[in-house]
């Protein structure tokens, strides 16, 4: 694995290796090495396997971490390959043609975090969100509360107490606060 | 129609005495996976109702609500949550959060009803099938959303502290304000447990938002000692703090210092300042202590004219001559007395009632009047010898080293008693050079001293010695040195059920000579400057008022408050009897701008 790892940095400049777990290796890569880093693993390496694409919203550092979890059935080891995109027009490159089953899950990230894969196939198609009209619900902006109280009608009759208020009102009416 | 035609259901009703050509297979009951995160359950003996699960709830699915049995809990609001489930999602981020950890998830996710609104419910005070369900979805141990853990406090060690009268505490940089303040889940239980009844979370908030200038008002509603609360107070709201169920408490105190700090007594003015409106009426408060001045300060706020008499030179009673500077220093103090003189509070200093001005005349002159004189005689230890020479009161040595005086203690200190006084004592003659003994009557783990200063004593190497019970002075013929008798006590249960009573053992008597022997078992009030004709008037019990309403005595123009008239004799109960007694002048002055009247 190390000797893999020390050509990789060679050859495509992957950084912030680390291990995970027993068996699972993370390590970040640019955007525009990641194509030619994974067909590289899925070629030469034994990476045959996409177990999934996945994404972290960093809205703090305006970047979207995309994770690609490649598995190697020879030695059993798996090998997340990170990648740092711009939340502004998020794009990626698509990798459907490495792996047919790779455009569903750009379908999903393109709903859920409103990434744009390009060439993917039904990009625009909704996926599980049939009628969805607000921004993606996976990015951090996204208001889960909000949305809730403007969309879903409340069951009648429902009341809630605050507990502070209700302990001064029950236990020091008279006292607390500017009087 | 043939004959086999006809009988032929006959002969298919004999099959039905025939053993059955299919297997039974019984529809299987399909159990929730180990951690599904299924229908909740809620330890409602456990929960103390923070409303933590409501108000992270994205689906506003959980209200709260009031349930009888739980009411009046300490550090309970007495109201339990109660889900719709035609809102919840099962995320389970009401189980993530939950300070007490007792909403848990069940595996069980079949219920059904003709009726929807049975899918509302108060989970633990509702009997459903799932509530003692093991299975379904705990929160993991260790997992908190928050840092269970509090931000360290940067202090000086105990070598370091036990060679000067610097302040112990350094208190938190902003960076560490910030961490401890993120930690809070803005609850408000705390609230009601502040005697003071402070906007605790609303000041937190404020250091999250880096606005200390809005945390300082906030302070101010309901108390003007925040520098010296920031240091010593008695902190019970920590006590209560739901992070620290499962985690530590939130480190309000240091917060509400870390707040103060911040801001220049020079911006005092201008963030704090509101016009005040004269109403004409007179107030005399007798003794500038935290009470007295509490009250001073909100009478002269709403307009009286206040004047505060105190016996000493400066103001601050026993938070200036009780508490020693390493944990208040005096700038700090000052800086709380300093703003409630500048509101226009007059105070006169070395003034005693009943000499220098007699209390029969205030009564007249004044509209109301605060008596807050807190407890400055020491109590005896009564037993023989007690008024040698060598033996000093714990009092008198702190109040000496407060105003720069030695107390000529010596090396060799026995310091009697187990409150705070002795603590005090005890660190205070330690700074001074003194090897220390504390004797104990009872066992360490029922010292009413705070934990804190007991922990901090030992670590100066004050030697604790407990169950340990003084029974003659003597004198040894130096005027230096003084010996003590003293006895081991075993502790006896009370077969009334009382706390057990500390019993001397005869045959265990231990007899040691120190430099002097510090007394500090309590202290109790001198009430002599309140004629007598006016005394029996007022119900007093053990030196005591026994205040009312409002903090008012049996006579309408007199309240009283602070130690002389409380059980918990603490700064912040003494600050909240001060602001209590002027909300009541202020309703027995001007009875018509209060509706309630």
């Amino acid at each position: 694995m190390n000797t893999l790892l020390d050509r990789l940095a060679t050859d495509f400049g992957i950084y912030d290796i680390s291990d995970r777990k027993p068996a699972i290796t993370t390590l970040k890569v640019e955007k525009q090495q990641a194509e030619r880093l994974i067909r590289e693993l899925r070629d030469r390496e034994g990476y045959t396997h996409l177990n999934f694409i996945t994404c972290i919203d960093y809205i703090e550092q305006g970047i979207f971490t995309l994770v690609y979890m490649l598995h190697n059935y020879g030695d059993k080891s798996t090998l997340g390959v990170e990648v740092d995109i711009d939340r502004e027009n998020a794009e990626m490159t698509s990798i459907h043609t490495l792996w047919a089953q790779a455009w569903t899950y750009q379908r999903e990230l393109r709903e859920m975090f409103g990434i744009n894969f390009p060439g993917s196939p039904r990009q625009e198609e909704d996926f599980c969100l049939e009628g969805w009209d607000d921004i993606p619900p996976m990015r951090r902006e996204f208001n889960t509360k909000t949305y809730s109280t403007e969309t879903f009608g409340h069951r009648e009759g429902r009341v809630s107490e605050d507990p502070r208020e209700h302990m001064k009102a029950q236990l020091y009416p008279t006292r607390g606060g500017d009087n | 129609m043939s004959l086999k035609d006809l009988l032929s259901p006959f002969f298919v009703w004999q099959r039905a005495f025939e053993k059955p050509w299919t297997n039974m297979r019984p529809i299987e009951e399909r159990p929730g996976a180990p951690a599904y995160r299924g229908f909740h359950i809620n330890l409602a003996d456990s929960c103390i109702g923070c409303g933590s699960c409501h108000t992270i709830c994205q689906n506003e699915a959980i209200d709260m609500v009031p349930v009888e049995e739980f009411s009046g809990r300490p550090g309970d609001s007495g109201l339990r949550p109660r889900f719709d489930y035609g809102r919840c999602c099962w995320c389970a981020l009401c189980v993530d959060i939950c300070t007490a950890n007792s909403l848990h998830m069940s595996n069980e996710y079949t219920w059904l009803a003709r009726d929807p609104t049975d899918y509302h419910f108060t989970a633990g005070v509702e009997e459903k099938p799932w509530q003692d369900s093991e299975l379904g979805y705990h929160r993991a141990e260790g997992y908190h959303l928050y840092p269970p853990k509090r931000i360290d406090m940067d202090m000086l060690t105990a070598d370091e502290s036990v060679q000067s009268f610097d302040e112990v505490v350094n208190g938190y940089s902003e960076e560490q304000a910030k961490l401890e303040a993120d930690r809070c889940v803005e609850c408000g239980i705390c609230v009601a447990t502040c005697p003071a009844h402070m906007d605790v979370p609303d000041y937190i908030r404020s250091i999250r938002d880096g606005d200390f200038e809005t945390g300082l008002q906030l302070m101010y509603r309901t108390n003007p000692f925040p520098a010296t609360c920031g240091r010593i107070c008695t902190h019970r709201c920590e006590e209560v703090c739901p992070v620290g169920i499962t985690g530590q408490p939130i480190a309000i105190r240091w917060l509400k210092r870390f707040i103060v700090d911040q801001v220049d007594s020079i911006d005092y003015a201008r963030i704090l300042d509101s016009e005040i409106i004269e109403n004409g009426h007179k107030v005399a408060v007798i003794g500038a202590g935290p009470g007295g001045l509490s009250a001073a300060y909100y009478l002269r706020k709403k307009g009286y004219s206040v004047t505060v008499y105190e016996s000493q030179e400066t103001g601050g009673g026993m938070l200036r001559y009780g508490v020693p500077s390493y944990r208040l220093p005096d700038d700090a103090l000052d800086k709380d007395i300093d703003y409630i003189i500048s509101v226009g509070v007059d105070i006169r200093y070395n003034t005693i009632i009943g000499k220098d001005v007699m209390f029969e005349d205030l009564l007249g002159e004044y509209d109301a009047i605060f008596l807050s004189t807190g407890l400055s005689v020491p109590s005896s230890m009564r037993i023989n010898g007690e008024d040698h020479p060598r033996v000093l009161s714990g009092l008198q040595v702190l109040a000496d080293v407060a105003r720069g005086k030695d107390p000529g203690i010596g090396r060799k200190v026995a310091v009697i008693g187990g409150g705070n006084v002795a603590m005090d004592a005890a660190r205070v003659s330690r700074r001074l050079g003194a090897d220390v003994d504390i004797l104990y009557r009872r066992r360490i783990s029922e010292m009413p001293a705070d934990p804190e200063e007991i922990k901090e004593s030992q670590e100066e190497k004050c030697n604790l010695v407990e169950k340990a019970i003084p029974v003659e002075i003597m004198d040894t013929g130096s005027k230096k040195q003084v010996t003590i008798k003293w006895g081991e006590a075993e502790m006896v249960q009370d077969p009334k059920g009382g706390r057990p009573r500390p019993v001397l053992q005869e045959d265990r008597m231990h007899t040691e000579t120190y430099d002097c022997i510090i007394s500090a078992i309590g202290q109790g009030s001198n009430l002599d400057f309140i004629t007598p004709a006016v005394q029996e008037q007022l119900a007093i019990e053990w030196g005591k008022f026994t205040p009312g309403e409002y903090q008012r005595s049996e006579l309408e123009k007199i309240f009283v408050g602070g130690d002389v008239a409380n059980r918990t004799a603490d700064a912040i109960s003494a600050i909240e009897d001060g602001h209590h007694a002027a909300r009541g002048i202020d309703r027995f002055l001007k009875p018509g701008a209060y509706a309630e009247n």
